[in-house]
């Protein structure tokens, strides 16, 4: 496995040592080398029992855009999820709301998650097109062995700022020849209170997440493995909008059969079918002082296969994936009217539309010598988007075709050089990205950032990556210096502009604006991590990152992360550990009032935990004390939208125990 | 493992069960406010003399506002229908003051070769609870001039898509405006036709009753029809939508333009009718901004609409 693992510029790893980090913070990315035994841990250094989204925030490249307390927007190099894939597994899963409230990462939980691999830019084209890189969401499988063996863990705990209080539990078995993993979790959140100790009213949330895979081993060398992921979030409040989350419910299936191969040029043959269902229900009925009563609800369905084989011959190894699946994604509105006798007013916000993939990709590593080693990967796709309500588009956009095929061609190469103090990498990539459903299809689509609705344009050229990225690094026993920037030049870039026609439909929003290409915008992501041992049980972690993001005209990006930095202590001592770390953006200079953005200040938060590990009759138990926000600063931001507070100061405790 | 088993069974079972909410059914959506009226059926009939004459509506009925009628003339003798008659209809209300009334409509019916039936269109103005609506109509056969009368029932038209306006214009001229097309309006770019009417003042005094000269009407010809429609609800804060046109007369007479409606609901087709000469006949602008809360503001001239 290790020629796979050497691809991944960028893993996330938070069993690895000095990586101390925090949720709403960022850390560098380190190349980490896993064996395929082990797993790592959804937990960052701060904080053990975190959810996924904060486990994503402790990633360098990643940012999030909240509306809430609940289900962040990952942005990935400080691009929207548009612009990466978001998969399970590899698996596509097309989040059902218009509003982008639900992002894939809010159908997990930290329990049945093993990791999450990151990857930037074309090299994350292995899943299907991207922009921005590829986030996968892997999940926990237990490796059969060779006697039955029962584990469980357990984990518990409290938040004191918005009464939040956790379980999850996992239990899995193991032998020769069937494996069983099961996890079940649930989570309560009432309102949290901002840095002024004021409530943020419909903060709220309740998710009860469930998962099961079992798996046979077939023969020696192949395994039969089928999975299911159940997830369900009730009550779920959005402060930024005008409406909350009745019930989001994501049924998750997956089969797949892995073939290894001990002889011969194919090593791997790992193949899945998978199907899964998203349903959205928001609506205001907890939001009396609206105008209007408005149901938004939504569904998202997708089938799909992924067949990938690993090849290795000396020095050569590659791996190819085809990926296909059919997604249909339906989202209604329908508006009330003061005299509820009267009419109701609907219209579909997606007019079903379908959209069909298939693409096959490739990437190949060569290593040149122990040091060195080139990558040259690529992929073709085709994408297929059919509106059955077609009409919807067609007011704004007369004659447009009711279907549409694109070819989503991609390139990358790469080279890395590592010796044991240096290292040091460059690539480039080139890829398209067909626009979104919201992008081509939307209709009157409310965003609540910049209070416009969004109209799709099913006429939108291909979005068209050019890219450039170079890392390198320095390390001794005690220092390691890692600097790591990527420019994106983006063709035909895709953004909401103010449309003189059409007048608002959402009694909030200020007016329309429909997605269009801007002839081109680019980016720029920079970070810099540090870390030292001051003492063989003192670690120093620092970390720096800024990012500049310009339309065709020099005008700013919107929600592009201002200069930010982060920096953290970790001791441990015997049994006991304890952890501060401070983060914070900058003031944000280049922000975009076009898009609805306005200047936000900087902040400073400063954390700190302490954790102490036990047994009970031969149980391992860590028991974990610490307080986020601990000078209860008043902030937000830069990507919070309606400028919503954060959370205040936070006291957290949590237990987990190993069964 | 006993215990996964269970498990496995439950969890299947939990997530097999099927959408909590049930997707809209567009098309029925469509027609919870629409009745349709798609065929044309036996609306009256009468007999004069040997001859049976049937006349068709669409559902068989007559609702106020535009309404197309078909004639089909039977010869009882010969049984055959005849095909080379000319047909004359006038439409005629008798209030209960005792005063007499029309609406727009076509005198001189036209054969329709092809479908074998006279065709022509009348516009109600007033349903049957303002009065007394009669038919009277003669046609020829072999030169001889038949007449007959019939009595018919004009009723209150539920379908809002096909409403109409009947005003006194800047020129003290009184037009009727009548909503034609489309009978079942979607989410969509739709095709609005509507048929816009002037009553010719006689310019000779009443003959005999029935005198056609004192209830004519004609199609007025190259005037042009803005339009702006808006939903009136306050919620909806005088919400438009883009792409629509103005309506002008096409080779039928009738007057053509588009409507686009963004969602279902009640929807106020704001208009302003220009004579050929440009001249403002009715109507204002209304406001175009969108206000929340507020019913929007209506043109002085406006058509209703809903589906």
């Amino acid at each position: 496995m290790r020629y796979l693992l050497m691809l991944l510029f960028f893993v996330v790893s938070v069993a690895a040592q000095h990586t101390a980090t925090h949720r709403d913070s960022i850390k560098s990315l380190e190349e980490v080398t896993i064996k395929s035994a082990t797993k790592n841990k959804i937990e960052t250094e701060m904080k053990m029992a975190i959810s996924v989204d904060e486990f994503l925030s402790s990633s360098a490249n990643i940012s999030f855009i909240k509306r809430g307390a609940y289900a962040w927007e990952p942005l990935l190099n400080n691009m929207s999820t548009e612009r990466s894939t978001l998969t399970i597994d590899g698996m596509h899963i097309f989040g059902a709301c218009t509003d982008k409230m639900d992002p894939i990462t809010s159908y997990v939980e930290s329990n049945n998650l093993a990791t999450i691999d990151i990857k930037s830019g074309q090299e994350g084209n292995m899943h299907g097109s991207t922009v921005a890189g590829s986030i996968d969401l892997k999940r926990k499988s237990t490796a059969f062995s060779e006697n039955a063996l029962w584990k469980g863990t357990y984990q518990s705990g409290f938040e004191f700022n918005n009464k939040q209080f956790f379980n999850l539990g996992n239990v899995s078995f193991s032998s020769q020849k069937w494996v069983a993993d099961g996890s079940i979790s649930y989570r309560k959140a009432e309102n949290y209170s901002d840095g002024n100790d004021d409530e943020v009213n419909h903060s709220q949330f309740k998710k009860f997440n469930s998962s099961l895979g079992l798996a046979y081993k077939t023969s020696d060398l192949s395994s039969v493995r089928v999975e299911a992921i159940f997830d369900m979030a009730k009550d779920v409040g959005y402060p930024a909008l005008p409406m909350d989350l009745w019930l989001s419910r994501a049924v998750i299936a997956s089969a797949s059969y892995k073939l290894l191969f001990e002889k011969g040029l194919v090593k791997v043959w790992d193949s899945k079918v998978y199907f899964n269902a998203i349903e959205h229900y928001m609506d205001d009925t907890t939001r009396p002082e609206n105008l209007v009563h408005m149901d938004m609800p939504g569904w998202s369905t997708t089938y799909g296969l992924l067949s990938r084989i690993n090849l290795k011959k000396e020095q050569y190894s590659s791996e190819i994936q085809l990926n296909a699946y059919d997604n249909l994604s339906i989202a209604e509105m329908r508006m009330y009217p003061q005299d509820r006798s009267e009419r109701t007013m609907f219209a579909y916000s997606w007019p079903w539309v379908t959209t069909r993939y298939a693409g096959l990709s490739m990437n190949n590593v060569w290593e040149i010598s122990e040091k060195s080693q080139v990558n040259v990967g690529g992929s073709l796709g085709i994408n297929y988007n059919y509106s059955k309500y077609i009409d919807f588009n067609w007011i704004f956009h007369p004659g447009a075709p009711q279907e549409k095929t694109r070819f989503l061609p991609s390139l990358n190469a790469g080279y890395i050089f590592d010796s044991n103090q240096f290292n040091f990498s460059i690539g480039t990539g080139y890829g398209h990205r067909a626009p979104s459903v919201s992008e081509g299809y939307g209709y009157y689509i409310y965003n609540s950032f910049d209070r416009y609705d969004y109209i799709g344009n099913p006429n939108l050229k291909n979005e068209i990556s050019y890219e450039a990225n170079a890392a390198a690094g320095f390390k001794t026993d005690k220092l390691s210096v890692q600097g790591k920037i990527n420019y994106f030049y983006i063709q035909n870039y895709i953004i909401g502009r103010i449309l003189s026609m059409g007048s608002p439909m959402n009694y909030q929003s200020v007016g329309v604006k429909g997605y269009t290409s801007l002839d081109y915008a680019t980016l720029l992501n920079m970070s810099l991590n540090a870390t030292y041992d001051i003492l063989p049980h003192l670690h120093w972690n620092g970390v720096l990152t800024y990012a500049r993001g310009m339309d065709d005209n020099g005008g700013n990006l919107p929600f592009i992360r201002p200069l930010s930095y982060q920096t953290s202590l970790h001791f441990m001592h015997k049994n006991f550990g304890i952890q501060t770390s401070i983060n914070g953006d900058f003031e944000q200079i280049h922000y975009s009032p076009e898009y609805g953005e306005d200047e936000t200040p900087s902040y400073t938060i400063w954390n700190i935990s302490a954790d102490y590990s036990f047994k009970i009759n031969r149980m391992k138990a860590v028991v974990q004390v610490g307080a986020e926000n601990i000078l209860n600063e008043y902030y937000s931001t830069y990507a919070d939208w309606g400028n919503i507070p954060r959370m205040g100061r936070n006291i957290f405790t949590s237990l987990k125990v190993n069964l | 493992m006993k215990f996964f088993k269970l498990f496995a069974v439950a969890f299947f079972l939990a997530i097999a069960s099927s959408c909590t909410l049930d997707k809209t059914d567009f098309e029925a959506e469509l027609e919870t406010e629409v009745p349709e009226y798609y065929e044309f059926e036996e609306a009256a009939v009468l007999t004069v003399e040997n001859y049976t004459i049937h006349i068709e509506a669409l559902n068989g009925t007559f609702y106020k506002g535009y309404n197309e009628i078909r004639l089909h003339i039977k010869d009882a003798h010969t049984n055959t229908e005849l095909s080379s008659s000319e047909v004359t209809f006038l439409p005629i209300i008798t209030h209960l003051a005792g005063d007499n009334a029309s609406g727009p409509h076509q005198y001189k019916l036209s054969y329709n070769a092809t479908e074998k039936y006279y065709s022509g269109y009348v516009v109600f103005p007033e349903e049957s609870s303002q009065g007394n609506w009669q038919f009277y109509i003669s046609f020829t056969d072999a030169n001889q001039v038949f007449k007959g009368t019939q009595q018919v029932m004009v009723e209150t038209q539920t379908n809002k898509n096909l409403n109409m306006a009947s005003f006194i214009g800047a020129d003290s001229e009184q037009y009727f405006i009548a909503l034609v097309a489309p009978q079942k309006p979607t989410v969509a770019e739709n095709n609005l036709v509507a048929g816009i009417y002037k009553y010719d003042k006689p310019t000779t005094s009443a003959g005999t009753f029935p005198d056609p000269s004192q209830f004519s009407y004609s199609v007025v010809s190259n005037y042009t029809l803005k339009l702006d429609p808006r939903m009136p609800e306050p919620s909806m804060g005088n919400h438009s939508s883009p792409n629509n046109k103005d309506l002008t007369q096409q080779n039928d007479g009738l007057y053509h333009g588009v409507v686009n409606y963004t969602m279902t609901g009640n929807w106020t087709l704001n208009l302003m009718l220009f004579n050929q000469a440009g001249q403002l006949l009715k109507g204002t602008v209304v406001p175009t901004d969108f206000t929340p809360g507020v019913q929007g503001v209506k043109s002085e001239l406006y058509i209703d609409t809903l589906f």
